[in-house]
């Protein structure tokens, strides 16, 4: 290892900084919007990084790091959804007695964790991230620790997140046990000789375990809805889109190192779970008076729609598959966003009456709420439509018929309760006005103008999908 | 005698002897001083000098009982820090081999433990009095 | 490009409209019929273009730009002769659909007719889309605001009505997206060139398991919004609770896309295995036509009688499509266009009943000639439209459908014929329970205002001229027999 090859690292390296130049900055007592604002600041030099460091890529780190083009992918979208989220976090914290100052700090090591999961090739790393990822997201649930569900959502994501790392690392250690090796590639090497062995087998399963319950997939999903509903909004948007986002990113490494999808057992499995994921996730979802606990479900109901474009393992799946993240993230980010931008001191704008005749007092934001919803259910000119496209026209190519018949099957179902919340933002009886917030005028508007550039986004993907998706091409073929 | 090659290698029993000798002289000090001081001191007991030590904690009655958060604070504050010298171990051991380059990382690291120690100072978590 | 500014058109009228309607309500239905009526005169303008075209059969306006070529997508819209017709009376009905929402609708007006007019832009895309996934665009397009003017404007049960409908039509939709991608990459991978394009499509070589697979991913997408008999379950809801306007462009447009979609995919591009599925949705269409007929009988609700009448007529569509005879093909396209102005005609006096009694339930009307002549009058003549009195547009139709068939399935024929018979006797009870007897309701009526009147004769003249001087419609389709190999002179 020299100096050289720590430049594609740059970008990561940075992020790692950001976090210790916020404890920097409160340790010298620097008021919350500096900090806010030197966050976003370092998120930016993040991106600019990538950019810079684009023409060495793809560039192994041995052993631990691979820092390839879609690593660069989803890391990009990872930290174009914290720029986000730490927007939505200020007027959220702002409002609220809390010290909001000590979250960024858990924000930005979080992120670290998730964006060393991308570009993680060994299982050190895989479980070095996960852990920054977990660790912070215990403190970032519970953060505003004088609510009750705060406290339960914060208490079950610990007890279940340390019982899945047990499973992890159990697994790893069979796996190592069996293969020698904890590079992914190393045990692709030995994969001929070990494929068919028990211990092997099992330790597979009990990381499938483990990636599950991050990933909140059936049967691992128990969490889902009350961490959801207990977290506070910007966080809650930080486990829908980042954390997974990073899970799903290793996942998708380790199962194209070692071609996972080539062992009928596994395919069988991840169909299992798949099919499972979302019936479960849509049918619970029916009934869900909460718009957290609907939109966790929904997660649920949806990376199970991933997992069909995963199942192939051929290129179409992964190009879908990413494109199914993007197009995900910027939807989730903008329901998540209006319901921050809704939510007072008092209330998390979360049960479904706040959203009666939500079009007629503030017909901006219920109408971007409407498009995120849409897009979730798959309807045309929006994003989520065509990134339904793609998985079905991944899963078509490789003909995996169940899942496909699945899919429209509980899409259909999904629909009714996304029909259902937009029935609730254009209903006639409206409740007394959501209190106007007036209080830090410049972060409200860059808010309100972040959620309409969010919608725009959902739109234009959803029209013109042409650059996206040549982006994500040309970030896929440097590996 | 010692330096000689066949009792220097680990594969003989005889190579263990110099820690028999080691515990030999560690018990052998415990004993003596122990006996020692048993003779020397000079003795007044009290009620408060019999009972077991608890740092200062009552070592009987109900367990329930509110305990200052700075106990806590402190002594997490001193776990943590313990265990990242431990880091400095590996380092040591392998001093001339990392060279220049070890130098930097751990000069590195030693920074953004100060810069955790600065945190800690600023926020006021070490302040014994209010 | 002409296909594209109308397009556009609507789409940015509708978006005017909701911003007009913010400062001045009434604008917005101005701004309304002002685009509708663009539309249909740029409709009528190509009418020239049309005739002057040499051999007056096939694609006289055809236009493609690229659209995601990563995937083959291109924006390819075209105009044959059919689907001219289908555009011609998508404006006309358009523009009736706005002005009997003039006073209907009285709150959130900029958003009503920002839904109209998105739902007629996604129904004349869906007429002109020449690819197949642009064709699915404006499939689900078309269903959104549809579903909003339900749910929105609708009767008392508008949500059950609202659900249904879209659950069942996206169910059938999701099923033929899946078939679309499976065609996409069959022709892909025969020919190395994976495209979305009809014309390429219609090209490709299919095994007959594929085929028949395929091909029902289709055709159920279509029969449901058709619908034939097992699926029409959520015809009558969705027609009864949805505002006047909303009911006049689900019986006169939503249902025609599905009979356009067999038309014009499920036969050209799976000739043999629609011939093999040909006796059943013959069958089934039997069964729609009596089966409706029926139901229509026993209605006490007015609009679900008439939405009954649909699932009747519909039921001839399908019959004339899967006999596969160039008359009978004839007849199915004037039973489109005349199926949506007599309906739609009768859905408009429904509307216009409602808006004076304030119910649907026929058992409470009664002896209302006495008091609006002129409704009684239009009533009659629609309705014997609608049950296929010759010299109307409706009888032509009907009876080119039953001479097609004839020659190939007598037996079934004969049962359909029996549906025109049923189709008097509900359009006279309809007409006897609602005009005629004794005056039941104790509410003053005025009789039609000049706006009504307007749109009343404008459809009944249309429906006069297409029973007299069918000849121009029918020469319009007659190329649609040379695209199908099955279909015999």
């Amino acid at each position: 290892m020299n100096e050289l090859q720590l430049i594609p690292l740059l970008p990561f390296i940075i992020l790692a900084m950001a976090s210790v130049v916020t404890i920097l900055l409160i340790a010298f007592r620097l008021s919350h919007t500096v900090i806010q604002v030197t966050g976003f600041l370092m998120m930016c030099l993040v991106v600019f990084a990538t950019w810079y460091v684009r023409d060495t890529l793809p560039e192994e780190v041995p052993p631990l790091f691979i820092v390839d083009g879609q690593a660069a992918l989803f890391t990009g979208v990872i930290i174009f959804c914290v720029l986000v989220i730490g927007l939505f976090s200020y007027i959220y914290f702002e409002e609220r007695e809390e010290n909001p100052k000590e979250y960024y700090i858990l924000l930005f090591l979080a992120t670290l964790g998730a964006a060393i999961l991308t570009i993680s090739q060994h299982f050190i790393s895989l479980f070095i991230g996960l852990e920054l990822l977990s660790v912070s997201l215990y403190a970032l649930i519970a953060y505003l620790r004088n609510r009750n569900n705060a406290v339960e959502a914060g208490m079950k994501y610990l007890v279940l997140a340390a019982l899945s790392s047990a499973f992890l690392l159990f697994g790893m250690a069979l796996i190592y046990m069996e293969a020698g090796s904890m590079k992914f590639s190393g045990i692709a090497e030995k994969l001929p000789q070990v494929s068919s062995s028990p211990l092997f087998l099992m330790g597979l399963g009990t990381i499938v375990v483990a990636i599950g319950f991050k990933l909140a997939l059936v049967p691992f999903h128990l969490w889902a809805a009350d961490v959801y509903q207990g977290s506070p909004t910007p966080v809650t948007a930080f486990i829908a889109t980042i954390s997974k986002i990073g899970t799903f990113a290793v996942l998708l490494r380790f199962a194209q190192t070692i071609h996972l999808q080539q062992y009928p057992l596994i395919i069988a499995i991840f169909s299992v779970i798949a099919i499972s994921s979302m019936i479960v996730g849509n049918i619970l979802a029916l009934r869900q008076q909460n718009l957290k606990r609907l939109l966790a479900y929904s997660s649920i109901a949806h990376f199970g729609y991933l997992l069909v474009a995963f199942l192939p393992g051929n290129e179409a799946g992964t190009e879908a598959a990413a494109f199914y993240l993007i197009a995900y993230s910027i939807t989730l980010l903008s329901a998540f966003g209006v319901i921050t931008l809704l939510s007072s001191r008092e209330h998390e704008a979360e049960t479904l009456d706040i959203y009666t005749g939500l079009i007629w007092r503030r017909p901006v934001v219920a109408t971007i709420l409407a498009i995120s919803l849409f897009s979730l259910a798959g309807i045309p000119l929006t994003a989520g439509f065509l990134a339904k496209f793609f998985v079905l026209s991944a899963g078509v190519q490789q003909a995996v018929w169940l899942p496909l018949a699945v899919l429209i099957l509980t899409s259909v179902i999904g629909l009714y309760y996304y029909l259902r919340v937009i029935n609730t933002l254009f209903g006639t009886s409206g409740t007394a006005d959501v209190m106007q917030k007036t209080v830090h005028p410049f972060f409200h508007v860059s808010t309100y103008i972040t959620l309409v550039v969010l919608a725009g986004m959902l739109f234009w993907i959803g029209v013109f999908p042409g650059l996206v998706l040549q982006g994500i091409r040309l970030f896929l073929l440097l590996h | 005698m010692f330096t000689d090659t066949v009792l220097l290698s680990a594969t003989t029993p005889f190579s263990y002897f110099p820690i028999v000798l080691q515990l030999c002289a560690a018990l052998g000090f415990v004993g003596l001083t122990m006996f020692a001081t048993h003779f020397l001191g000079p003795k007044r007991k009290t009620s408060d000098k019999l009972v077991t030590f608890e740092s200062g904690i009552e070592q009987k009655g109900n367990a329930r009982q509110p305990v200052a958060i700075k106990y806590f604070l402190t002594a997490i504050l001193f776990v943590l820090f313990d265990v990242e010298v431990i880091f400095f171990y590996p380092y040591a051991v392998n001093f001339r081999e990392l060279g220049w380059d070890g130098f930097l990382a751990m000069l590195l690291f030693v920074a953004f433990f100060l810069g955790g120690f600065f945190y800690i100072l600023k926020k006021g978590a070490l302040k014994w009095e209010d | 490009m002409i296909l594209i500014w109308m397009l556009c058109i609507l789409l940015a009228g509708g978006i005017l409209c909701w911003l007009a309607a913010q400062r001045q309500p009434l604008l917005a239905r101005w701004i309304a019929l002002i685009t509708v009526s663009a539309d249909l005169l740029i409709a009528c303008w190509l009418f020239p273009v049309y005739q002057a075209f040499p051999d007056n059969s096939s694609w006289f306006i055809n236009y493609q730009a690229n659209w995601i070529p990563a995937l083959g997508v291109s924006f390819h819209v075209a105009l044959d002769g059919f689907s001219h017709i289908l555009l011609l009376l998508t404006y006309f009905l358009g523009i009736l659909a706005v002005l009997c929402s003039w006073k209907e609708v009285r709150e959130r007006t900029g958003f009503y007719f920002f839904n109209l007019l998105w739902t007629l832009a996604g129904i004349s895309g869906v007429f002109i889309a020449m690819d197949l996934f642009l064709f699915y665009f404006c499939w689900e397009i078309m269903l959104i605001p549809m579903f909003l003017l339900i749910i929105l404007w609708g009767d008392v049960r508008r949500h059950y009505a609202a659900y249904k409908f879209f659950l069942f039509t996206q169910a059938g939709s999701l099923l033929m997206l899946l078939a679309i991608l499976a065609l996409y990459f069959i022709h892909g991978q025969q020919t190395g060139n994976y495209t979305f394009d009809y014309f390429a499509l219609l090209q490709t070589a299919l095994t007959p398991s594929t085929a028949m697979w395929t091909m029902l991913g289709f055709l159920i997408a279509f029969v449901i919004k058709l619908p034939a008999v097992p699926f029409h379950n959520w015809l009558p809801d969705a027609h009864g609770e949805a505002p006047t306007a909303g009911s006049l462009l689900l019986a006169g447009l939503l249902l025609k896309t599905g009979a356009y979609g067999i038309i014009r995919f499920v036969l050209p591009i799976f000739p043999q295995a629609a011939a093999d599925i040909a006796p059943w949705m013959i069958l089934i269409g039997v069964a729609g036509i009596i089966y409706g007929a029926l139901l229509a009988f026993s209605q006490t609700d007015l609009k679900r009688l008439i939405a009954y009448t649909s699932v009747s007529h519909m039921g001839f569509v399908l019959v004339g499509v899967f006999s596969f005879s160039s008359i009978a093909m004839q007849g199915v396209v004037m039973q489109i266009l005349t199926h949506g102005l007599s309906t739609g005609a009768l859905f408009l006096m429904a509307g216009m009943l409602k808006e004076r009694l304030h119910t649907r339930d026929i058992t409470k009307m009664g002896g209302l000639w006495t008091s609006m002549p002129r409704l009684g009058g239009m009533a009659i003549l629609l309705t014997m439209a609608s049950a296929g009195l010759p010299a109307l547009g409706n009888f032509i139709a009907e009876f080119f459908i039953l001479l097609g068939t004839f020659s190939n399935n007598p037996v079934l024929s004969i049962i359909a014929t029996l549906g025109l018979i049923l189709s008097a006797v509900y359009s006279l009870r309809m007409m006897q329970k609602v005009f005629m007897g004794p005056l039941i309701s104790t509410v003053p009526v005025v009789d039609l205002s000049a706006r009504e009147l307007i749109i009343l004769t404008a459809l009944s003249i249309s429906i006069v001229v297409l029973g007299l001087f069918p000849q121009p419609v029918i020469d319009t389709v007659h190329h649609l027999s040379t695209i199908h190999p099955l279909l015999h002179e």
